[in-house]
């Protein structure tokens, strides 16, 4: 186990320190565009930690209150791969700052792609759903009608 | 003044947020990042080759590969990112916030990871759509922070490795209660690997040939000129006018002396058709059929060994790509071509008419278009 942790523990911090020369190469000299690349960094921990898990915290708390059993779990991951697909899609819906055209290169429609996966995801949700909720009944009627 | 109601971290008792949970979903994470991290170090070394570096011409499709599983495997990497974290969100809350020196500095490493980890992802994921809202250059930034994010996950491994041990080898002593209601721990493994299998599939038709159309969200298209994706127009590039000027004339520059050739004159050279695919950094990939010269073949003639180096320059003055160098694995190649010719037709200018290379194995951005003259070296 030591000697696992040595053999991780020595790389990793020669990663971390190569790393560190690097991205003071871009650092200095301290300019004013810096600033904002360091925005991009701290904001992801920041934006995650004060937003988004409370959010997805929340969600997930008044899903699995309101939904019954049978439906809960499809239910939360339809939610969880909707948003994620939701996140996996902001970059190309919104290009504000997208590069001159590229032909064969985001000329699709990424609102279509976006809604036709997510047709298809809640599609198989219902499904399992409600098959789920069929095998449930069967078993609940199965252990009353079986003799006391 | 009423206090934001900041919960403690044992209220938090979803079953999501045990240790065997965390242990899981971790590894599954540092697998990706290690794969990201290596092929994105595989993607930089062919772009700027140390002298101890090779890179082999064969197979031709190994770049395509490499640098697919690269934003594949970041791509995974988000939806097992999210659910890492949510697994260790109530350590957040834990109190005291500072308990001894190297608790502060676990603390801060943690910080440095989600940080490095995040900035990776999102960089990413703006990269691959070609979207940048934002001024640094991002081929620099995204690697320097590539180093950061791979040291800090490693130390973060071993730091946790007597956990990790004890939450993937040993069953729990007692059968876990189920909480009260949401996903039991299966339940929100098998959630987390479903969405990350979701998000590959959505997504890996930019290089996957049997994804195309399945990937709802892929951002390459089938409405590339000659059937293929363009990275960049000849108008984007400003070589409009120069690439259709008829006095164009490529320039084969040799330590004996210099020879230009004319378009009518390497037409009239021996031609090779090869199938290769176009291979970017962005993750996309695309074959096509090329016809043009073979590089050792043009070699041959104006009196160079293949196998030299040769520095390519584009008509293309300003930006990073204007000039490239084929190694000599590369030029000995009789894949490697001057191509004239794209899927049958008279390559289009926006892939590089009158002439450009294209090479086994290599990423897109080094298979310079609108080619005005090679120097051996």
């Amino acid at each position: 186990m030591r000697t696992a942790r040595v053999l991780l523990i020595l790389p990793g911090l020669a990663a971390l320190t190569w790393g560190a020369l690097l991205f003071g190469e871009y650092l200095f000299p301290l300019r004013a565009d810096v600033l904002g690349t360091l925005g991009w960094l701290v904001g992801g921990p920041l934006v995650h930690d004060a937003v988004v898990a409370p959010v997805v915290g929340l969600a997930g708390l008044g899903l699995s209150r309101l939904v019954p059993s049978p439906w809960r779990a499809p239910m939360l991951a339809g939610t969880v791969i909707s948003g994620v697909l939701g996140v996996l899609a902001f970059p190309l819906l919104w290009r504000a700052y997208g590069t001159p055209p590229m032909p064969g290169l985001h000329d699709g429609r990424p609102g279509v792609g976006l809604a036709l996966t997510l047709a298809v995801v809640w599609t198989l949700v219902v499904l399992t759903g409600a098959v789920r909720a069929v095998l449930a009944r069967h078993r609940t009627d199965k252990s009353h009608a079986r003799p006391a | 003044m009423k206090r934001l109601p900041i919960p403690e971290e044992e209220r938090f008792a979803a079953a999501s947020h045990s240790a065997r949970v965390t242990s899981r979903i971790g590894l599954g994470l540092a697998i990706t990042f290690t794969v990201c991290f290596l092929t994105g170090l595989v993607s930089h070394l062919i772009q700027h080759p140390p002298t101890w570096f090779f890179w082999p011409s064969r197979p031709i499709w190994l770049y395509r590969v490499t640098q697919g599983l690269h934003v594949v495997s970041g791509i995974a990497s988000i939806p097992l990112l999210l659910a890492k974290l949510w697994s260790v969100y109530p350590k957040l809350f834990g109190r005291p916030l500072v308990r001894s020196v190297p608790h502060a500095l676990e603390r801060l490493s943690i910080l440095v990871l989600s940080a490095a980890t995040f900035f990776e992802l999102t960089t990413g994921l703006f990269n691959v759509a070609q979207n940048y809202p934002w001024t640094f250059y991002f081929p620099q930034v995204h690697y320097a922070v590539a180093w950061v994010a791979i040291g800090s996950i490693l130390v973060h491994v071993a730091v946790k490795l007597p956990v990790l041990r004890r939450a993937l080898t040993r069953e729990p002593a007692e059968a876990p209660v189920p909480p009260p209601a949401g996903l039991s721990r299966r339940g929100f493994l098998r959630t987390t690997w479903l969405t990350a299998g979701v998000s590959v599939v959505a997504t890996a038709g930019a290089t996957v040939p049997l994804l195309r159309n399945v990937s709802g969200l892929s951002w390459r298209t089938d409405h590339g000129t000659q059937g293929l994706p363009v990275n960049r127009t000849a108008s984007a590039a400003g070589v409009r006018q120069a690439a259709q000027d008829s006095a164009w004339r490529l320039s084969v520059v040799t330590p004996a002396g210099a020879r230009t050739f004319s378009l009518a004159e390497l037409r009239a050279l021996p031609q090779t058709t090869a199938e290769l695919p176009i291979a970017c950094v962005e993750g996309w990939s695309q074959s096509a059929s090329w016809r043009g010269v073979a590089v050792p073949d043009l070699l041959r003639i104006v009196g160079a060994p293949p196998g030299s180096s040769i520095r390519v320059s584009s008509l293309e003055r300003y930006g990073p790509y204007g000039v490239s160098v084929l190694p000599g694995e590369h030029t000995a190649d009789a894949l490697t071509l001057l191509a004239l010719e794209l899927n049958g037709e008279v390559l289009d200018l926006d892939h590089g008419f009158p002439c450009r290379v294209i090479a086994p194995n290599r990423p897109g951005v080094l298979q310079t278009k609108w080619v005005s003259k090679l120097e051996v070296l």
